[in-house]
């Protein structure tokens, strides 16, 4: 039921306090990145400044961890994407003995502590004599990955209903040609937002990553060994801008991709 | 007249659910054929056998004496308008007509052309551009047509078809898809549950209950001489009577069928039986007598403009010889 009366001030009030204290830190996070002061986080900061962009963008130890997050953020969503699709093109269309269970098997990783998949990935490596590269970050990372692309793509071929692909098979198309002509084009919006709900997970994991990076680091580990060491704190926050854009604007993009795609399957009907 | 479709002893089974079981059939080439019955009742399995998306547990299909054994649904010349019409939503119209001639091969303009050629046949010229979501439920049902029928199937699929559509559409549709069949003269084969429909479109029907054909035959045979209980209850509501109540009424001691329309009421002359009024319902063309006789509650229609009795009357039952028909046990 809606209700034009206002609702009560105190409740304003904490619904209020709840998301400045959500919210608030991230504020100061992005204000300490102007801060002249660059041993300690002295509040409020004693005068603000843009040199630690500059000093950011000519260190030579942020580009190679940017890079390296990049390159595994890319490389475990593409993966996801692939075989997320496909898990869920099959768990979509089958029914078999022990579907639910496979189902709840492919969703666990990313309901499972991060902590837990770190050690087993680890051990997993040292048991096969795996050394530590890229690979093996991209791996770990692509545990969760695939999940949140099945999520996307089998709540959209659920949407997408039997009948139009035995449509497609009965006017006279292969799989492949169902594939591409009728699944990929309705699957195409929920696919990008999972990619990118992928990456945005990916770039900033840390602790899966610990486990399974080596000697290298990505740049929140990169963040993390930053942090403990007082001089040119400011830089961090700087890169901390950078991860937060990097992060959030894909998660906002998939909102909005995700929501469109609802409107347009109402309007179907 | 060679079979353009085949069942010989096909059985679909799931589980322990027997959908189709033990089913022979031949519909014949260029004919319109109805599947009727209740839901459940096996006729939506056997469309789904014949276009290939359903296997038979047991027996053998032949479409043009082409055994179908393992011929996917995409190599069949067969082709089905949905229930729900399944429309690609992220194509145009146009594009939906073409796409069989598009997953052949055919160039752009070829298939663009035909399908302009099929949108005019199910009269819907100028739509080419506009989207499914933009088309009412009568438009988007000639669109599923056009789209199943530019392949040139030599057996078109229609499975319930009309059953979205409103009264009034779903006139002016049986009309124009028996007048489309028999211009194009290829083997329609229509699934249904309304047996007006299938009375009035079919050339012949088959009555599905239980997973088993009950009776195939023409409409006025199913109509006329049921074969069983089930038929004559099913396919226009007739009175059936037990092998007593036959006797009583006159005939030998066995099932038969007394359509409401051939019994008329009378006050004493003529009649063979007689009845106590329960319920009376006016259906506009005429009106609805239930009548208590012989223990069984017996249906009779009376014309609009004929003497209706009131509740709680005793009337006098007549019919020719003729109209009591006689069936099987079952």
């Amino acid at each position: 039921m809606h209700s034009d009366a206002r609702p009560p001030l105190g409740l304003t009030i904490a619904a209020i306090g709840g998301l400045l204290f959500l919210h608030l830190p991230i504020a100061l996070i992005f204000l300490y990145a102007f801060t002249t002061e660059d041993r300690s986080y002295q509040f409020p900061p004693p005068d603000l400044t843009l040199k630690w962009f500059a000093v950011a963008w000519n260190r030579q130890d942020i580009w190679p961890p940017l890079y390296l997050s990049l390159r595994v953020a890319a490389i475990a969503s593409g993966m996801a994407l692939v075989l997320g699709t496909l898990c869920a093109a099959a768990m979509a269309r089958a029914r078999f003995f022990g579907r639910d269970t496979v189902s709840l098997l492919v969703i666990l990783p990313i309901a499972l502590p991060g902590i837990i998949t770190g050690m087993s990935l680890r051990s997993a490596f040292a048991i096969a004599d795996i050394p530590f590269s890229t690979w093996t970050i991209v791996l770990g990372h692509a545990t969760f990955c695939i999940v949140i692309v099945y999520n996307n793509a089998v709540a959209r071929f659920r949407r997408l209903g039997a009948s139009m692909l035995e449509a497609s098979a009965d006017l006279g198309a292969n799989s492949f040609q169902t594939f591409r002509h009728v699944i990929l084009p309705n699957l195409g919006s929920a696919l990008l937002a999972g990619g990118m709900l992928a990456f945005a997970l990916s770039f900033d994991e840390v602790i899966v990553t610990t486990f399974t990076a080596g000697q290298q680091s990505t740049l929140p580990i990169w963040m993390l060994n930053e942090l403990v060491r007082p001089r040119q704190r400011p830089v961090t926050n700087v890169v901390a801008i950078v991860v937060f854009t990097a992060t959030f604007l894909p998660i906002l993009a998939a909102y909005y991709l995700t929501r469109g795609g609802e409107e347009t399957a109402g309007g179907g009907k | 007249m060679n079979a353009a479709v085949e069942f010989q002893s096909v059985s679909r089974h799931f589980g322990t659910v027997r959908a189709v079981d033990r089913v022979d059939l031949s519909i014949a080439e260029g004919s319109f054929f109805a599947m009727l019955g209740p839901s459940g009742s096996g006729k939506t399995t056997c469309l789904r056998l014949i276009s290939g998306f359903e296997k038979p547990t047991a027996g053998a299909i032949r479409i043009f004496g082409e055994d179908m054994g393992d011929v996917p649904p995409n190599r069949r010349h067969v082709n089905t308008v949905f229930q729900d019409y399944a429309l690609f939503p992220h194509m145009n119209v146009r594009d939906n007509v073409a796409y069989g001639l598009m997953v052949k091969g055919v160039d752009r303009r070829a298939r663009h052309g035909k399908a302009e050629e099929m949108l005019a046949l199910v009269k819907l010229d100028g739509f080419g551009d506009r989207k499914p979501a933009q088309l009412s439920g009568g438009q988007r049902q000639r669109v599923a047509l056009a789209r199943a029928l530019v392949n040139e199937p030599r057996v078109l699929l229609l499975d319930e078809p009309l059953g979205a559509l409103d009264l009034k559409l779903r006139e002016a549709m049986q009309d124009e898809l028996k007048t489309l069949q028999q211009r194009l003269g290829i083997t329609f084969v229509f699934v249904t549950h309304d047996q007006g429909e299938a009375l009035s479109m079919a050339d012949r029907v088959a009555v599905f209950n239980e997973g088993r054909i009950a009776q195939v035959g023409t409409p006025s045979e199913v109509y006329d001489r049921p074969a069983t209980r089930f038929v004559a209850d099913f396919v226009g509501s007739s009175n059936v009577l037990s092998p007593d109540l036959t006797r009583a009424f006159g005939g030998p001691a066995r099932w038969a069928s007394l359509r409401p329309e051939s019994i008329r009421l009378t006050d004493g002359a003529g009649a063979r039986a007689s009845g106590r009024v329960t319920a009376l319902r006016y259906l506009g063309s005429g009106t609805r007598v239930a009548l208590e006789a012989g223990g069984q509650e017996i249906a009779v229609l009376v014309p609009s403009g004929g003497a209706v009795p009131g509740v709680g009357e005793v009337a006098g039952l007549a019919w020719d010889a003729a109209a009591l028909h006689l069936m099987e046990e079952a």
